[in-house]
Order: structure tokens, then sequence, then C-alpha cells
């Protein structure tokens, strides 16, 4: 491994976020239950953001990531509002949060 | 210091993976989101990294361990189908596209010319603001109107009789 890539340069932090993705993407691929899938979405949504900044602090600063983040995680607190509602109305229906038991449009 | 964060990121997401309890698997995440932010502080990026703690680490690990609680589901039920073909594949696509592309940064000329070391700005609160109501106000009102939104349908979501 190279000295630049163990003290941080661009590759570096994309790595980390290429890394931060895939456990992410595991999480949800492997793991059963809703809320550790949902956990594995919040994961892939913070990869997304080291990215976004990494790449605006190597243009030079770009203020214009640090706002997109803003509405990123604007977006992320929507997403975990309504995720964790359709995980709590989906238990008081079946009481199962076991995402392999929701398998049926209709029971 | 770089390596530090990231190892804090990287094993508090694996261990947030393998954990069998679901509260600890919260709280790696927890641990996980503190490494992210400070990467974020690295970036010289100190809004971000608060907004980071408060946010992630704060509001939405709470909400996950509080659902978590009032569901009561503090473990992973017991498989009604193993389904192992489906999971080893799921495990080989995630391995597959994490290789291929850990393989494509490496060895990517442009990033690397990208990655040259500039002066590096640390982004302050002032600029970020000055940003957000001048050349996005308008998103600025959509990102609330979609906040509101958001809490209506969850409040219709989980009511019992509205």
């Amino acid at each position: 491994m190279s000295p630049a890539l163990l003290h941080g340069s661009l590759q570096g932090y994309i790595l980390v976020a290429l890394l931060l993705f895939v456990i992410g993407l595991a999480t949800v691929l492997i793991r059963r239950s809703l809320l550790i899938q949902f956990m594995g979405i919040e994961l892939m949504l913070n990869a997304a953001n080291v990215a976004l900044l990494a790449f605006a602090r190597y243009r030079g600063g770009d203020v214009q990531g640090t706002v997109f983040y803003l509405f990123i995680i604007a977006v992320a607190a929507c997403e975990a509002a309504v995720g964790l509602a359709l995980v709590v109305a989906l238990y008081r229906h079946r009481r199962t949060t076991d995402s392999d038991r929701a398998d049926a449009l209709r029971r | 210091m770089f390596l530090i964060f990231a190892l804090i990121t990287l094993l508090g997401a694996v261990a947030m993976f393998r954990s069998r309890n679901l509260i600890v698997a919260g709280l790696c995440l927890v641990l996980c989101f503190l490494g992210v932010a400070g990467l974020f502080l690295l970036l010289a990026n100190p809004v971000a990294a608060a907004l980071q703690i408060i946010v992630y680490s704060g509001a939405i690990v709470v909400l996950v361990l509080f659902v978590i609680m009032l569901l009561n589901s503090h473990e992973e039920e017991p498989a009604e189908h193993p389904r192992r073909i489906q999971r080893w594949l799921g495990a080989l696509a995630a391995a597959g596209l994490g290789a291929g592309a850990c393989k494509a940064v490496l060895s990517s000329p442009a990033l690397a010319r990208l990655g040259q070391e500039g002066p590096v700005k640390v982004m302050d609160l002032h600029q970020v603001g000055v940003s957000l109501f001048q050349q996005h106000v308008v998103a600025f009102e959509a990102a609330g109107l979609l906040l509101l939104a958001a809490m209506v349908a969850a409040v219709a979501l989980v009511k019992k009789e509205l």
C-alpha cells in the first residue's frame, strides 16, 4: 500500500466510502431483520456522503458539496421517519420484523 | 489520523453487520458514524462533522433504538426457510461489486490527478449559509415541505384510527 493511501488522499477516502457501501449492501442482502437492514441503508447513505465531501474538499473546498450534504441529511431524516413507521405498521399486522416473513402481498 | 478514523468507521460497520443483538448493532452504528464525523473533520469540514454527530449519531440512531425497544425485537427471529443460495448469491454480488470498484479506484489516473494537494480551505457555516440562501432557496423550501410530508406520513402510518 502506498504511503499516500495510508495518510489520507482522495483515493483513500473513496476507498473507505466504497467499503462502507459494500458492508451496508451486504447487511441489506444477508441479514433478515428489517431494523438491521434499515441500519444498512443508513450505512450506504453515509458512504455516499463521505465520497461527496471528499470530492468537494479536493476541488478546493467547494461549498456546494456541504449544501448538498445538508439536503441529503434532510432526505435521510424523512426516510428514517417513514421507514420506521412502515416497520411499526408491519409489526402491528403480522407480529414480525423479519423481511422473509413479509413476503405475501395479502394473507 | 486518517487511518485511525477509517479503522473506527470500518470496524464499527463490520461489528454492526456481525452482531446478533440489534441493540449492540445500533451502538456499533454510533461508533461508525463517529468515525465518519472524524473523517469529515480531516476533510477540513467541521460543519459537516457537527451535523453528522447531531443528526446521525444523535437523532437517527436514537429513533432506530427506540423502535427496537418498542417492538421488543432484540434478536433476529429464527429463519422460516434457510434460503442459503440467495444469501450466498447476495454475499457474492456484494464482494464482486466491492472488489471491482476498489480495483477501478486504485488504478484510475484521473482520480490520482484530482487528488493533488491544493491549498486547504476550511469550510465555515457562513459560506454554507450564504450559498444555501442565495442559490438554493427553492430547494431549501422544498426540503422543508418534504420533511412536513414525511412527518404527516409517519403519523398516518402508525396511528390506529385517524
